[in-house]
């Protein structure tokens, strides 16, 4: 059954996007921890279809530091009226050599009321290489308008091949003017925070 | 992993579509007039009083979005647009799909400059309409 909702949600979410490019000329800061991680990302956003930056980590599980140049690239978006779909290619290359880098693909679709999200990345590291992926699904409570405090209600679905464990727990999702906060919580994984300033 | 990633890649290049480029449709007149396409031009009433009250010798352009659909992501609409020294004011209308820029009278407001200023956040900006104070 689990494994039927996840491909659901793979299937629903697939060619959509994730806000991890900024407007032309538009910066954005990141912070980001779960059981894996602690990262600080900056990056900068030459045009609206990519993005480039620098990702500062604390690896929790090999117990060491490094840094990403990163590349973030649109690959498909889609505008109507009521929705935005978009498909993004991200890479990094660490600061530990050439021959240590992760790529994958993420993406989202989401109305004023709905959010379907996922992603999917491939690290290949000298002492172990792994896969890490998501499938999110959420709901706005209510609409906000233009400035107001926005919430979404979310269920996130993740996994890496280094623990080869599934956790699924719930998301809290907060953003208000260039401000965005995420918390998850799962008794497996602990704590999943995500906090995010555009600028 | 490294071929499914690949092919999830290209298959989704292949699906790649361009942004909308959509009609431009510039009319002046009353706030409650319909678009060429026959569309009502829906401006709540109440938010475009409360936008035009301190407002004087000024023309508004209501500007119809596609892909408006966070107040996250529209954010670098308004600053792209209070960078122009012509514009006094804008306003976004998350519910409308509407971008409300107040530009000083004298400015020829150009929709394709405004498409491209709606563009380079991510939008598409499909129709125009403008309104002189």
């Amino acid at each position: 059954m689990g494994i039927r909702i996840i491909c659901l949600l793979s299937v629903m979410s697939f060619g959509l996007d994730a806000r991890p490019i900024s407007y032309t000329g538009g910066s954005t800061i990141m912070a980001f921890s779960d059981n894996i991680k602690n990262s600080i990302y900056y990056h900068y956003s030459p045009s609206y279809k990519y993005s480039i930056g620098i990702e500062v980590i604390r690896n929790k599980y090999f117990n060491d530091n490094y840094s990403y140049v990163r590349y973030t690239y649109l690959i498909n978006r889609k505008n109507t009226e009521n929705s935005q779909r978009n498909l993004y290619f991200q890479s990094g290359v660490s600061s530990k050599g050439f021959d240590e880098f992760f790529y994958g693909i993420h993406g989202d679709w989401e109305t004023r009321r709905l959010f379907v999200g996922f992603g999917i990345k491939e690290t290949e590291r000298k002492i172990q290489d792994y896969l890490e992926q998501y499938y999110q699904i959420g709901v706005a409570p209510y609409l906000g308008d233009y400035g107001d405090l926005h919430t979404w209600i979310m269920i996130k679905a993740k996994d890496n091949s280094l623990e080869n464990k599934w956790s699924t727990y719930p998301v809290l999702k907060f953003f208000k003017g260039n401000v965005l906060m995420e918390f998850g919580y799962s008794k497996k994984t602990k704590w999943d925070i995500h906090l995010m300033y555009r600028f | 992993m490294k071929n499914i990633l690949l092919i999830l890649i290209f298959t989704s290049m292949a699906w790649g579509e361009t942004p909308h480029d959509g009609m431009h449709h510039t009319h002046e007149g009353h706030v409650h007039e319909e678009f060429v396409d026959g569309k009502k031009l829906e401006v709540d009433p109440e938010r475009f009083d409360k936008f035009v009250m301190d407002l004087e010798d000024t023309q508004i352009a209501i500007v119809n979005v596609q892909g408006m659909v966070c107040d996250f992501c529209a954010r670098g609409i308004e600053k792209t647009f209070k960078k122009d020294t012509n514009v006094k004011k804008v306003d976004v209308d998350l519910s409308k799909g509407k971008v409300l820029i107040a530009y000083n009278v004298a400015h020829e407001i150009i929709f394709d400059d405004i498409k491209e200023k709606i563009l380079i956040n991510g939008q598409n900006a499909i129709d125009m309409k403008v309104i002189n104070l």
